[in-house]
């Protein structure tokens, strides 16, 4: 693993305003079950997150999308709450509840009153002990994922670009495929798919619930040991194994639909998330498009007036991800023009680095959004999973503002001119197709 | 701790729930401002509310207000565009502008210890933009470039021909950025005259919530707005509701999709009405949360949507009911019908006692996440004060909620719920939904690329 920080740089510390937020408890029940309880006071209100270490980079070719349909499934009915209960009970209990799946992981949370924590824990408790899966309800909810698909990727441009992007990009890595799925493979994912995905991934030993809010921390954690105690340690999930080969050049792709505009995808392939690399290409990405005044959006979108806008995603995962820009042009604008402007900024990154201001602007930013983030219960409880989950402790998410404050402009140019290298980027161009051009 | 958890607490949804307590002062150049002291994180938002929304864009220049108050970001007196980014974000601060028919806001968030600053930099924006010409161009040469890309997203061209059809004429009836042909014509001399005539304290509010005190907002705010001379002593008064459209379907043509957009629409009412409580419980019922009628009959029982919500739209002068879905192309009457259904059932019905409470419950549980963090105390204060909700709004509102009877989900539910047939938009492939879509009125088929 590349080691971007000095050699002799202290061991990050946790931010005073941070830690004071953060009076966490901890536990592991004998199930394995993880538990991080952080009570606040201020509004009678609780949220719980629970973090199942599961998502589409667990899945494989045929059940590509399982992971999101699942994530449906378990709205559909357990042992004790029966199908449509859980959403019933919860909202007649002062509360609501979704979900999300990602690459890495699949996410439950529930926002309630703080009065409904334990009916909340038995309803939580329930699907995790004891789900049934029904036939009729899965091929309701299958149609539902694939109207959701329809949605956001077959009538969506921006969709259409990403799906293509995975594979220029991904190889042979899981990450290649959508979250949604392949529509081919939503429709044939079977039931004793999904048991089987249970059985292995929604064990207590594979989850971690966070708690936050208004409620007393020893009482609660006796509850989740009540409800949860009795839930069975599932079988270790097989590794997933990073097969992904070196790239060797550039690759390119070109997307024809009926569109306004040309717009552009682009990705280089970055680390892991556990990297120290990670951070300082935090501190790259915000200095590029955060803010008005940031060195992308002030020369892309103001200056050349190149592009409406740009945005650069770099989003953490558990084996090594991707950065990518994405693009919207004007309907008269060369998307090869706006490639060499942008390769042109990225390359002076490498060259020259940040201004100091730049950096420290950048520091800063990061810090308030930090905070921003922290400003409500579901805030603070989804920052510790999300820190857990990809760094392995919510701690060093505690240390992150340190390790941004101590980052180097020699880091920057390092890490910039690391990975903006055009044989670790792939292109999709979107080309509007004749009939996208309409007559008025 | 031992012992508070022992102590018997009052149950979350019917507990005191408050404000933090507000300080008023007004400025010498005549801005209201509201002061809230709220901790533990050493954050401050501010809120500039000015009434001055689309609805008073002048005719022939629908989107001056949006692209006016966009443009205050671009240069002032003092202070070049790059000037403002630079002051703006090296702090870590943010600034954003809103728009909605009744009002334009202006949204700051900083870290405290730059307060001072950051409402300076605010008070210069309101009090003294410069509006570069070269700013004005660019500006009207993005809008007109992004409109063109908006083309290619389904939903938002269905939801502009929508409002546009829906409302016809009224101030109401356009898109808060306005058309193409409008933005077209902007000048810097439009975008002076708007500022000078419609953008002033007399006509706004600011409220301040954070780490800070009150003292020290009104000290700083004297200095940033004192000298604020633009803009009326009174705001426009918009015309009261207009006869929506009914009855008929817009059918938008967009060949290359696979699923149809839908959205339909019929009268409700103003902000503050006294049909607010029971006309909320009754949605929540209706199509408001996860287990609401729309969902389980149209989603979960029969797999035709992602997803299905019905809503009240609420502003100053009037409002509407609306349900907003989508489906693939071969199911779009099947969607329509299973929707309309759901909906005479509650028009004729209500909703009875126990489906009730469970609405009243949720909303109620749910409500003190409205007072979570700076951004949502703010935005309350803003229109209670705004909206003239009263001073006990928060303190009463779940009281208000959980006392609504079913009788009256039947007397809102006769009154808004599409008593007459409602209007509808249908965005899709016209050659495969039109013939389904007979007996719903009559239908004017349109192009998707003249709904910009």
């Amino acid at each position: 693993m590349p080691k971007a920080l000095p050699k002799k740089a202290a061991v990050p510390k946790a931010d005073p305003v941070l830690q004071s937020l953060f009076d966490v408890q901890e536990a592991t029940l004998s199930n394995g079950l993880k538990v991080r309880l952080l009570p606040n006071h201020q509004t009678p209100v609780v949220s719980l997150y629970t973090f199942f270490q599961v998502g589409s980079r667990n899945e494989r070719p045929g059940i590509t999308g399982i992971s999101h349909l699942f994530e449906h499934m378990m709205f559909n009915g357990a042992k004790k709450y029966g199908p449509k209960m859980f959403d019933r009970v919860l909202e007649s209990n002062g509360g609501r509840s979704n979900a999300y799946t990602c690459t890495d992981q699949t996410v439950y949370y529930e926002d309630f009153a703080s009065d409904a924590l334990e009916k909340v824990l038995d309803l939580e408790s329930d699907r995790m002990r004891s789900l049934r899966i029904n036939d009729a309800a899965l091929s309701a909810e299958r149609q539902v994922v694939m109207e959701e698909r329809r949605v956001r990727v077959d009538n969506d441009i921006g969709g259409m670009m990403d799906e293509e992007l995975g594979t220029l990009v991904w190889k042979a890595h899981s990450y290649r495929w959508p979250v949604i799925g392949w529509m081919k493979d939503i429709e044939n994912i079977s039931r004793q798919d999904c048991e089987q995905y249970f059985r292995t991934y929604y064990a207590p030993s594979n989850a971690v619930l966070y708690i936050a809010g208004d409620f007393e921390p020893k009482q609660t954690l006796a509850l989740v040991r009540r409800y949860y105690g009795d839930i069975p340690k599932g079988p270790r999930p097989e590794p997933v194994l990073d097969a992904e080969p070196e790239q060797k050049g550039e690759r390119r792709a070109e997307l024809r639909h009926p569109a306004q505009s040309p717009s552009l995808m682009i990705a280089w392939r970055g680390p892991a998330a556990r990297s120290p690399d990670t951070f300082v290409l935090d501190l790259i990405q915000y200095a590029l498009i955060k803010g008005e005044g940031s060195r992308l959006v002030k020369k892309l979108v103001y200056e050349t007036q190149l592009a409406i806008s740009v945005m650069i995603d770099w989003s953490w995962r558990v084996d090594p991800g991707a950065i990518i820009a994405y693009l919207e042009l004007k309907p008269d604008s060369d998307p090869r023009k706006v490639e060499e402007a942008l390769y042109a900024e990225l390359e002076r990154v490498a060259r020259e680095g940040l201004t100091e201001r730049e950096l420290q602007k950048a520091k800063n930013n990061l810090r308030a959004d930090h905070l921003r983030e922290l400003a409500t219960n579901s805030g603070r409880a989804h920052a510790l999973g999300h820190y857990e989950s990809l760094l392995g402790s919510w701690r060093d998410g505690l240390a992150l503002p340190s390790v941004y404050a101590a980052t180097t402009n020699e880091q920057v140019k390092q890490v910039a001119a690391k990975y903006f290298l055009p044989e670790r980027r792939s292109v999709v161009t979107l080309i509007p197709s004749a009939e996208g051009k309409e007559m008025h | 701790m031992a012992s508070r958890a022992t102590r018997k607490k009052p149950p979350a949804t019917t507990g005191v729930l408050s404000l933090p307590p507000v300080t008023e002062s007004t400025t010498s150049s005549g801005l209201k401002v509201l002061a809230a002291e709220r901790g533990p994180l050493p954050l401050v938002t501010m809120r500039l509310v000015v009434r001055a929304g689309s609805a008073s864009d002048p005719s022939g220049k629908h989107g001056l207000a949006d692209f006016t108050a966009r443009l205050l970001r671009r240069g002032t007196e003092r202070m070049s565009a790059d000037e403002l980014d630079e002051a703006i974000e090296f702090v870590g601060a943010s600034f954003s502008v809103g728009i909605n028919e009744d009002l334009v806001s202006f949204f700051v968030t900083t870290p405290a210890e730059h307060f001072p600053a950051m409402i300076g930099v605010l008070g210069q924006m309101l009090r003294e933009p410069s509006f570069p010409e070269r700013e004005v161009v660019q500006a009207r040469e993005r809008v007109l470039a992004q409109f063109a890309n908006d083309l290619d997203d389904p939903s938002t061209v269905a939801d502009r021909t929508f409002t546009r059809a829906l409302w016809g004429n009224h101030p109401y009836g356009h898109d808060v950025g306005g058309t193409a042909a409008h933005v077209g014509s902007f000048t810097r001399e439009d975008v002076v005259r708007f500022h000078s005539e419609r953008i002033g304290p007399k006509v706004s509010l600011l409220v301040v919530v954070g780490a800070v005190s009150p003292r020290l907002v009104a000290e700083e705010a004297e200095k940033a707005f004192g000298g604020w001379t633009s803009g009326p002593e009174a705001p426009l008064v918009v015309p009261p509701m207009p006869k929506l459209a009914s009855g008929r379907v817009l059918l938008v043509d967009k060949p290359d999709q696979t699923q149809s957009q839908v959205r339909m629409g019929g009268p409700g009412f103003f902000i503050g009405h006294v049909d607010y409580f029971p006309s909320t419980a009754t949605n929540i019922a209706l199509g408001g949360g996860f287990t609401s009628r729309l969902m389980n009959e149209v989603r979960v029982e029969r797999g035709l949507t992602y997803g299905i919500h019905s809503y009240f739209d609420t502003m100053s002068a009037g409002g509407m009911f609306g349900i907003t879905t989508f489906t693939q192309t071969e199911r779009t009457r099947e969607i329509i019908d299973v929707t309309l259904g759901e909906v005479a059932k509650v028009r004729e019905g209500g909703i009875p006692a126990a489906e009730l409470k469970k609405s009243q419950r949720y909303l109620a549980g749910l409500y003190p996440l409205r007072t979570e963090t700076n951004e949502s105390v703010a935005a309350v204060i803003s229109d209670i004060r705004v909206h003239g909700l009263g001073d006990d709004w928060v303190e009463k509102f779940r009281e208000r909620l959980l006392a609504v009877k079913p009788k009256q989900t039947v007397e809102v539910a006769g009154r808004y719920l599409f008593p007459k047939s409602p209007f509808l938009v249908v965005l899709g492939k016209a050659s495969a939904v039109k013939k389904q879509l007979k007996g719903l009125g009559p239908v004017t088929v349109v192009p998707a690329s003249e709904c910009e």
